[in-house]
């Protein structure tokens, strides 16, 4: 099971995202970030499962992308993924 | 009791108003402040109050509706924002204090255009004459004593001519007019929640173009190891813990607005003004401050009877109206009323007709006592 974060320079924008990726058919979340990624202490990320290209181009089309995406497999730690 | 004082604010709410003030204060926590139920619903509440807003007034991102405790203070944060020491502003003759003060504080140069009441074209030639070297248009849509409808687009297309910014006031218009900051072009618009938006008081809402600065500091719920606000939007302006209860109130007061229409809501309040008008101007002591392009609010005088007075006696037989300089007294110059002030009738889209004919039945009343 995989999980992407993708991280949110705000709240607003994160529930934005959200809302954009479930109106789109794609499960997400709004969490608090963990600590370890987020930069500069306290930060939302969008969290999805799975049909994460799909995701990752809905976002960016809207101007969504506004911090790092990070994947996590399993038990696994956080890997930023790039693009 | 009949409540004519809906510019100052709504007393009578939208049921789903109450209910969701309740709702909110048993379940909700700080929004963007925690991760779990009640934080997670309260932010939830936030953002679908921006959305609606965002929708109501024709602005492309919620992120630009930051959320205030009343006009005044977005209007504060907004003139912070674009005026320095020697700032030249120009105004209406209409400005309530909220705009005044602050522009004084801040130690702005203001002019005037536009003082004759009811008269949209002396208002847009005087506008169009003193507008070069301005470094900001400050303009309040609709007259908070007089209800005179400023011809707020024509102003707004010759600021983006002469390339002037436009902060506007919408504190009477918002929830009755269609706002629609888009066409506005301006750098902010600036609204009370708790008039024709109907939600509780210490509620307001700032519409930003491209942010704007900080008048309070403090936690935002994210990037906290910064020592100052942060540069996005909304956060920059919304320092500390927002009035939850208040927003999910004034969400459904603004659903209540959509659902209803503003077109509506104003056919509605015209109506009423009409039925004012007639009445009034058949009382021989009474002078109306009326004319074209008014929303609904009257202004009137009653020959040898102190406003003040007035509205007291009004207020006896159970008719809340507001009396005096409304702070407004740029307002009361411009109209020659600074002396004496006036009463003020004013409508909502919950006053009905009986109300109006009761309320003119009882200034004549008040007539007929005095002479």
């Amino acid at each position: 099971m995989q999980q992407y974060l993708f991280m949110s320079r705000s709240m607003t924008t994160a529930q934005r995202a959200a809302r954009l990726l479930e109106r789109n058919g794609i499960n997400a979340n709004v969490v608090k970030a963990p600590q370890k990624l987020s930069t500069n202490g306290c930060g939302y990320a969008v969290v999805i499962a799975g049909r994460y290209y799909e995701a990752y181009k809905l976002l960016s089309d809207n101007n969504l992308i506004t911090g790092k995406i990070f994947k996590r497999s399993n038990s696994e730690d956080y890997r930023e993924v790039t693009g | 009791m009949i409540y004519l004082d809906n510019a100052a604010t709504t007393l009578i709410k939208p049921p789903s108003v109450e209910r969701s003030v309740v709702e909110a204060l048993r379940t909700m926590a700080s929004p963007g402040r925690g991760g779990h139920q009640p934080a997670i619903k309260a932010a939830e509440t936030v953002f679908n109050c921006r959305v609606e807003a965002a929708e109501l007034f024709n602005v492309s991102d919620p992120e630009q509706i930051v959320f205030t405790m009343n006009a005044t203070h977005a209007l504060n944060i907004a003139i912070g924002s674009m005026v320095e020491k020697g700032s030249k502003v120009l105004v209406s003759g209409f400005e309530h204090n909220s705009v005044v003060r602050p522009l004084y504080a801040a130690g702005a140069r203001v002019s005037a255009a536009g003082r004759r009441l009811f008269d949209r074209n002396d208002t847009l030639n005087d506008f169009e004459s003193k507008i070069s070297g301005n470094d900001l248009v400050v303009c309040t849509h609709v007259s908070n004593v007089f209800g005179y409808t400023l011809p707020i687009y024509d102003i707004a297309e010759l600021c983006a001519r002469k390339g002037v910014p436009l902060i506007v006031d919408a504190s009477q218009s918002a929830g009755i007019l269609d706002v629609d900051f888009k066409r506005l072009k301006a750098k902010f618009v600036a609204m009370p929640g708790h008039k024709a938006l109907f939600g509780p008081q210490g509620t307001g809402i700032l519409i930003c173009r491209d942010g704007g600065r900080p008048l309070m500091h403090g936690g935002s719920g994210a990037d906290s190891k910064l020592t100052h606000m942060p540069e996005y939007m909304p956060d920059r302006l919304e320092a500390g813990t927002h009035n939850v209860c208040g927003i999910a109130g004034l969400l459904s007061g603004i659903r209540y607005v959509k659902e209803k229409g503003t077109d509506r809501i104003f056919r509605h309040e015209q109506k009423l003004l009409n039925i004012a008008k007639e009445k009034l101007e058949g009382i021989e002591c009474v002078e109306i401050f009326a004319g074209e392009d008014q929303s609904g609010v009257i202004s009137i005088r009653i020959s040898e009877t102190d406003t003040e007075e007035a509205a007291q006696r009004l207020g006896e037989k159970g008719i809340c109206v507001r009396s005096g300089l409304h702070c407004s007294p740029f307002a009361h110059r411009s109209a020659g009323t600074i002396d004496t002030g006036t009463i003020r009738f004013s409508f909502s889209t919950f006053t009905n007709e009986k109300n109006v004919y009761d309320a003119c039945r009882a200034v004549r009343e008040i007539c007929k006592k005095d002479r």
